[in-house]
């Protein structure tokens, strides 16, 4: 299991790398970095230009530069803001900013698949009832409807309407300590939390609830299902034995991709919701054309999906040893 | 790891697997033994490592790696293959009638307004009707499926059809009626057959000669009476002793073969057969590989214990 | 007289599918005497698998046991809960499936799947049940059994499998063992292996059995009687030896014709004509009509009963008497 590991992590590797070059030839293409510096400021002199552009390293061949971003990365460095907070250090602001979107989105995930899987399986189980057909309906409906439409309707519905839930944002703005919610900063953030991780949880459950029952619909006609019945085994230990192990096989694999695809999602949602996390910077970045900022998101949002994957691929081979093995 | 066993492809034609014209050669050998490798590299799908194959005179590995496109055409026409799965082998989005016509068109056989009189001789040669022109592979059954493949391949006319275990995935009466409709066709155009099977009752049905593989060796090849009444070699002993005969007073001495089949990917140095061979065996065994010999009458043998 | 350890009567199991309710098996009735080995034989979708799920209650959706009696030591299975069937599964009847490659949980080891079905029907502790696994695969001949237990089913070639399917459904000592197809994925030398294999253990351990396969080599050599069954009715029902040298159904004679063989090596094998009925809207009468070249008027619309010609010797076809077939071996030698 071990050498699977690290042969996974290994491969991970050039995948990295790989990313970082095309993300990092797009921002070049997008416009001379010198230029968009500047952008605020056009009355500069052609001769402060240049010394900015030297400054910066930005006169050297394109490849030189790459291998100065990467070796600074090692080291830490992500450089500074062109734009946000008089030029603070990328890592700093992306510090600021990551605990707010991990919070939401693990926590996000980890009640999907809580919810998903076990739904997953009675629906399969009680095929044709009503209930699978009211969870296959909700389901669709889910998997269908975008995820900032979602966040509209519950904001609109929750905070407008029934006034349950403030509206958006992170946390009371502390004029008074009284202000939070039933007085205490930690329920106020919980309190926040409520609609947004409600709204994705649902976004990521509908279509794992829907992966889970096919896997389990399928798995169930298998023939060592049979033969598990066959040899007496209850019913309990067929389902969460024999049966759920084997669906949770794909469910993994699209947990995986499922869970890079919300963290590039992320600007949109948490922009609805009004979000403190790295989305919102990266759309802030983006209309100040913050280059530095954008490429620092991407390598920690590249950095977090490979991590994603690797999780993944471990599960992967812990559920099937047929991977594991080669 | 994987190599297209050349020493294979030597063996068909260096020493006697040569198939005669109009016969209706089988070859025979368990799962993995390398029957499929060995069709597919006559065909030059799975283009051999090295060797030769010679085909009416000339060396098809040769025409294939030239640049000549009319001889690999010419090649491509004259040796058919029937799959084993007939579900998978007709594309579901073509009719019969385009199934069948597809190969007519490419080779130029027959001018465009006949390919329709053609594709109903050969409907009838195959025991289908006219009606079934129309229709998709889906609304088959599986031996009529196995027929449109049949038709297929003999719509161009080859000199060699190489069928790959035609009957192995249909029913117990089924495969009578398409193993009745080899044995007439082969009867009517004298075409050659290449046999590939596992199952020895109905190679010896309907072949004329068989070899025996093991594990990508011949190991032993012989008439189909000489090879079932006298087998030499004591894998195709043990293997037609183990065919279970539908007759309950029948006399049965079972050869059982003890210990496990080697592992393809680091068999055995000498005799491949050696873990599971019930002779005396000794250091020969161990370290020559044996080489197949004439032992009279055509019937050649790969067995350093067998020298008549 | 013999004692009946199973008797099967009327037993019909459908189907209800969108297309339309497919009777699977209309009408079975078979009866397997204690300490023997009974082939049911059939082509393809003939009702073998279907009869077999029946008898121990699992057969999967959306298919019903809609009529009949499964009547095993004088008790009907048909009336069991779900409770009691679970502690007759595995420990009195077992089950053997056609695929060994399908028929084990890829995703645990061998050690697991054994124990676990050792436990469920034996008071014993983890480590017994671990050692009584070996001594499993010891008495299924797998050599180093302590090694090959903690493999993967993948890890093991198919005769393995199969032997590893075998220990599992021997766990508890079944008094009765059904087979289905164990051996037709199976490569002939080891089928023999593996045939050889369960007589020996049937006889060790005192078993009856039901011994599923289309193969009619393997029943003679297998079965002490046979029933067929074509389009999920019985045709025929006597002792090996009847059936082969003097089948009194067509559809028996045209099985044992149409199959080539070593035996009897013929110019021209015979054909069945036409294929396996569509069973959501079977033939009237009796179903083997449309194929058979003995059926006359009254086959299209009377339903053979399946009746004892001989003492033993029951079969399903109007003009049984009448007709005489010839068996290729040879006919009737009695
Ligand atoms: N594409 C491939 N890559 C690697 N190994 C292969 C490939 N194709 C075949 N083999 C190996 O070559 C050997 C011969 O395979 P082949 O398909 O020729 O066997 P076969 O005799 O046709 O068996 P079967 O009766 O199962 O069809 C096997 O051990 C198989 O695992
Ligand atoms: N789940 C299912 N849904 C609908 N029809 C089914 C189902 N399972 C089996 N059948 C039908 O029941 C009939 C009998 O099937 P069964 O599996 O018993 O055949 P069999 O004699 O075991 O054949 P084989 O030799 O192929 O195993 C077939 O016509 C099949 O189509
Ligand atoms: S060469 Fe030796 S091991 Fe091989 S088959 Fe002959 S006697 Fe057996
Ligand atoms: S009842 Fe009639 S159709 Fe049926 S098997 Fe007998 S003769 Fe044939
Ligand atoms: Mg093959
Ligand atoms: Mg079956």
């Amino acid at each position: 299991m071990s050498r699977y590991i690290i042969r996974r992590l290994l491969y991970l590797i050039p995948l990295f790398l790989g990313i970082l070059i095309i993300v990092f030839a797009a921002t070049r293409i997008a416009g001379d970095p010198v230029r968009l510096m500047t952008a605020l400021n056009p009355h500069i002199s052609e001769q402060s230009r240049i010394n900015l552009a030297h400054y910066y390293g930005l006169d050297q061949p394109i490849y030189t530069q790459f291998f100065m971003y990467l070796s600074q990365m090692m080291a830490g460095d992500l450089g500074n803001s062109y734009a946000i907070r008089g030029g603070i250090e990328v890592t700093t602001l992306i510090g600021d900013y990551i605990g707010p979107t991990m919070q939401l989105q693990i926590l996000a995930m980890s009640l999907a698949l809580a919810i998903a899987i076990p739904v997953g399986i009675i629906s399969a189980k009680k095929r044709y009832s009503k209930l699978d057909m009211t969870v296959t309906t909700t389901s669709l409906l889910g998997t269908c409807i975008p995820v900032f439409y979602m966040g509209i309707i519950a904001i609109i519905v929750f905070s407008y309407i029934l006034g349950w839930f403030p509206p958006g944002s992170y946390i009371t703005q502390i004029s008074d300590t009284r202000n939070y919610f039933l007085g205490n900063p930690t329920l106020d953030i919980l309190w926040h939390m409520a609609v947004p991780t409600g709204v994705l949880t649902f976004a990521i459950l509908a279509p794992i609830v829907l992966l889970v029952r096919s896997s389990m619909l399928e798995v169930l006609k298998q023939d060592y299902i049979l033969a598990a019945r066959a040899s007496g085994l209850s019913e309990r230990v067929v389902i969460y034995k024999h049966a759920l192990r084997n669906a949770l096989i794909p469910v993994v694999t699209y947990a995986g991709i499922y869970f890079g695809g919300m963290l590039a999602g992320a600007p949109i949602t948490e922009t609805v919701f009004n979000w403190p996390g790295l989305g919102r910077l990266f759309v802030q970045a983006t209309t100040k054309l913050d280059f530095p900022v954008i490429m620092g998101i991407t390598v920690v949002i590249t950095i977090m999906t490979l991590i994603a994957n690797l999780i993944t691929d471990i599960t992967y081979g812990y559920i099937d040893p047929r991977i594991r093995m080669e | 790891m994987f190599n297209k066993q050349v020493g294979l492809i030597h063996a068909v034609d260096g020493v006697s697997f040569s198939i005669n014209k109009g016969e209706t050669f089988g070859l025979v050998g368990e799962s993995g033994c390398g029957k499929t490798t060995t069709a597919r590299a006559i065909l030059y799908i799975d283009p051999p490592t090295s060797g030769k194959i010679n085909f009416e005179g000339k060396d098809i590995v040769s025409i294939f790696k030239s640049k000549n496109k009319e001889e690999k055409l010419k090649l491509r026409r004259k040796i058919q293959y029937v799959f084993q799965n007939p579900y998978a082998s007709l594309d579901p989005r073509m009719t019969v009638s385009d199934i069948i016509i597809e190969p007519l068109i490419i080779h130029k056989l027959v001018p465009k307004k006949f390919c329709y009189q053609r594709l109903y001789e050969l409907l009838k040669l195959v025991g289908l009707e006219e009606y079934h022109a129309e229709r998709y592979p889906h609304e088959f059954s599986g031996g009529q499926r196995q027929r449109i493949c049949i038709a297929r391949a003999l719509a161009v006319e080859p000199t060699l059809l190489i069928a790959d275990e035609p009957v192995a995935s249909l029913d117990v009466s089924v495969r009578a009626q398409i193993l009745n409709l080899l044995t007439e066709l082969q009867q009517k155009f004298k075409t050659t057959f290449l046999y590939i099977s596992h199952d020895l009752s109905t190679v010896r049905h309907i072949c004329h000669r068989v070899a025996v593989m093991y594990m990508g060796r011949i190991v032993e090849v012989a008439k189909t009476e000489d090879l079932f009444e006298e087998p030499l070699h004591p894998y195709t002993k043990a293997l037609i002793s183990s065919i279970p005969i539908p007759d309950p007073l029948a006399k049965k001495t079972r050869i059982i073969l003890t210990g496990e089949v080697p592992s393809p990917i680091n068999p055995p140095v000498g005799c491949r057969f050696e873990a599971r061979c019930t002779y005396d065996k000794d250091q020969n065994c161990v370290k020559n590989v044996p080489k197949l010999v004439d032992v009279g009458n055509g019937h050649f043998v790969a067995c350093e214990k067998t020298k008549k | 007289m013999v004692k009946k350890i199973l008797k099967i009567e009327n037993l019909k199991t459908y189907f209800y599918t969108w297309a339309g309710i497919v009777k699977a098996v209309d009408g079975v009735n078979i009866d397997v005497n204690e300490g023997e080995t009974l082939g049911l034989v059939g082509e393809s979708g003939s009702g073998k698998s279907v009869t077999a799920l029946s008898i121990i209650r699992i057969v999967p959706s959306p298919g019903k046991i809609v009529e009949g009696k499964i009547i095993y030591k004088g008790e009907n299975l048909v009336e069991k809960k779900e409770k009691t069937l679970q502690d007759i599964r595995g420990k009195e009847i077992a089950y053997i499936f056609q695929d060994p490659a399908t028929s084990l949980n890829p995703v645990f080891t061998i050690a697991n799947q054994l124990v676990e079905v050792i436990l469920r029907h034996q008071k014993i502790s983890k480590k017994e049940a671990l050692e009584k696994a070996i001594e499993l695969f010891r008495l299924v001949e797998i050599p180093d059994p302590e090694i090959k237990i903690w493999n993967y089913p993948h890890q093991l070639s198919g005769g393995m499998k199969q032997r590893m399917a075998i220990a599992r459904a021997l766990a508890s000592q079944p008094n009765l063992l059904i087979a289905d197809e164990p051996t037709t994925n199976l490569d002939v030398t080891i089928q023999a292996q593996i045939l050889e294999l369960m007589k020996n253990l049937k006889k060790k351990l005192g078993m009856s059995m039901i011994l599923i396969t289309h193969d009619m080599g393997v029943v003679a050599d297998t079965a002490d009687r046979i029933t067929v069954l074509y389009a999920g009715r019985v045709c025929e029902t006597a002792d090996t030896k009847t059936i082969f040298y003097n089948p009194k159904h067509p559809y028996t004679q045209a099985l044992l014709t149409a199959v080539p063989s070593l035996a009897l090596k013929t110019e021209k094998l015979n054909v069945i004509p036409g294929s396996i009925p569509n069973l959501i809207k079977p033939p009237k009468g009796c179903r083997f009509h449309p194929r058979c070249e003995y059926a006359q008027q009254i086959c299209t619309k009377k339903i053979p009963e399946l009746t004892e010609i001989e003492p033993g010797h029951k079969v399903a076809c109007l003009r049984a008497t009448e007709i005489n077939l010839k068996s290729p071996l040879g006919g009737s030698n009695n």
